[in-house]
């Protein structure tokens, strides 16, 4: 049986202080894809992240035009400066093929509570749709996130970009007590024995394949999968299954 | 798996390969402060070097850098594997007498040590002070490894600290541990302008550019494997390497021919 790869963590654009060969357009990112056979990406813009929200969702679009091999990513700001919730957001999400939602909160200057989301967050719930929280510089803070999750338990949550320094001791509390709390397998690939304990303790439907492209080796985290000692139906699971049952569950 | 060698696929396939084993130059062992390892003893360390073909890793025990005195536990658990685990001696220029008393005690651990090992950044003095001279001048001597922790835009163990003692100690085969992380420039220049300077790929990796930058100004043979074992695992670094590195003789280079020669000549191949 061969693996085949859905790349949770990847995106389109480079930063402001430049990225080694990045992809500049949906197709280039494809064609990057292809080289090293990975069939399906979660996707956003790094333009969301670097220069605004707002337009980067609306670039993120324009790129994707559609291709079906590509689940985009909006970036959230809160719902009461209008900037990106407003009316018919999902049936937006639906029309431009959006299927998770991801956040920023140290960068782009807001809280990341119930008072600022509140309702939106409830709605997420109900509709299945994954919160992607980047730990990078300037995404998700650990304390925020335990205090999100506490506010919102039942918040599918996807964490990406785990820290170069190894994060067991955060992110095994919070599989232990949220089941719908989700690792990309990036970065937690990275650290020795880690990736096959948090399989072996909480389950490979715990974890989703990402790579971190274009910052990130693609062929890192691949050949990790590939060969960690976990089981052949596990390592199939964590490449793409998981992610595609995720993303079929979403109603928008 | 386009525009990948052989030898490259090979390895995407099966894992590892027989006729291309790994060197891994910078390694340590044991708990840690900060992280949680899975893989903290020798046993462990030895399992996760097989699956992926490596065949030597040279490391300091986490004991030997956070604390007084510690060598000795990098002695113990490298000699329950001979051969396959050899050992960097920790100077701490904090403790003069522990570093007089294991210079002192080098010799009767030839069978393990290859060299010695410098955390300056994290000692807090630079590696140019007068605490780590006894063993640069002992290093020196005996045409020793010594794997220097580096970093960039750092005054402890950055690319000016390592021109200094490269021109002050031509005899050691120094390794720039993570290659002056960040300023690459400065990184490729130190290995181009000293024959006994390395680059040394721990922590290299994590972004996608320096490794080819290496390859394309200073060349395969002055480039060292290494993962930091067990913070960084052994197929996501060697997937890393392939992502970036195209040529055949190139990864034999650096996954383990070049390791192999400067083990030849201090006599502990």
């Amino acid at each position: 049986m061969k693996i085949k790869f859905f790349d949770a963590n990847a995106y389109i654009g480079t930063q402001m202080l430049g990225v080694y060969k990045s992809a500049a357009t949906a197709a280039e990112l494809l064609e990057k894809m292809d080289e090293v056979e990975i069939e399906k990406a979660l996707v956003y813009h790094m333009a969301q992240f670097d220069y605004s929200p707002e337009e980067g969702n609306k670039m993120l679009v324009e790129t994707m035009a559609g291709n079906k091999r590509l689940f985009g990513c909006w970036t959230l700001l809160p719902p009461q400066t209008e900037e990106v919730i407003a009316d018919n957001f999902f049936a937006q999400m639906k029309k431009n093929r959006i299927f998770a939602l991801n956040l920023f909160p140290v960068h782009h200057r807001f809280l990341l509570n119930g008072v600022v989301f509140g309702e939106f967050f409830k709605e997420l719930i109900k509709r299945k749709i994954p919160l992607v929280l980047s730990m990078r510089e300037g995404g998700a803070t650990w304390e925020m996130l335990y205090s999100l999750l506490k506010e919102f338990p039942n918040l599918t949550c996807i964490l990406t970009d785990l820290s170069i320094w190894g994060v067991d001791r955060y992110t095994f509390p919070l599989l232990e007590k949220y089941e719908k709390v989700y690792l990309e397998s990036g970065v937690l690939s990275l650290h020795e024995g880690s990736f096959e304990m948090t399989v072996k303790k909480f389950g490979a439907k715990r974890l989703v394949f990402g790579t971190g492209f274009p910052e990130k080796y693609q062929e890192a985290s691949m050949l990790h999968l590939l060969h960690s000692n976990i089981s052949k139906t596990d390592k199939q699971k964590i490449a793409a299954g998981n992610m595609e049952k995720l993303l079929s569950e979403v109603k928008l | 798996m386009r525009n990948m060698s052989q030898l490259a696929k090979d390895i995407f396939k099966y894992g590892r390969v027989k006729d291309c084993p790994v060197y891994d130059m910078h390694g340590h062992m044991g708990s840690h402060y900060g992280i949680h390892f899975p893989t903290k003893s020798a046993e462990k360390t030895v399992k996760s070097m097989q699956a992926a073909n490596v065949q030597k890793l040279i490391f300091s025990h986490h004991g030997s850098l956070m604390m007084r005195d510690g060598n000795s536990l990098s002695l113990k658990e490298a000699r329950k594997f001979p051969g396959l685990l050899k050992v960097y001696c920790t100077i701490n220029p904090n403790f003069p007498e522990v570093t007089e008393k294991d210079l002192a005690a080098f010799d009767e651990a030839r069978d393990v040590y290859v060299g010695i090992k410098l955390l300056a950044a994290y000692h807090k003095k630079p590696i140019t002070d007068d605490g780590y001279k006894k063993a640069w001048e002992f290093a020196n001597k005996r045409k020793l490894f010594a794997l220097v922790h580096t970093w960039g835009d750092n005054n402890m163990n950055g690319p000016e600290q390592i021109d200094e003692v490269a021109r002050k100690y031509p005899g050691c085969k120094i390794f720039m541990g993570h290659s002056c992380h960040g300023e690459w420039d400065k990184a490729v220049l130190l290995a181009n302008k000293y024959k006994n300077v390395y680059l040394e790929l721990t922590a290299v990796p994590d972004e996608r550019g320096p490794m080819e930058k290496f390859i394309e100004k200073a060349g395969s043979k002055k480039i060292l494997f290494g993962t930091d074992m067990p913070w960084f695992s052994y197929h996501n670094y060697i997937g890393a390497v392939l992502g970036a590195v195209r040529k055949e003789e190139d990864l034999r280079n650096i996954f383990y021919l070049n390791a192999k020669k400067l083990l030849g000549e201090i006599g502990q191949l």
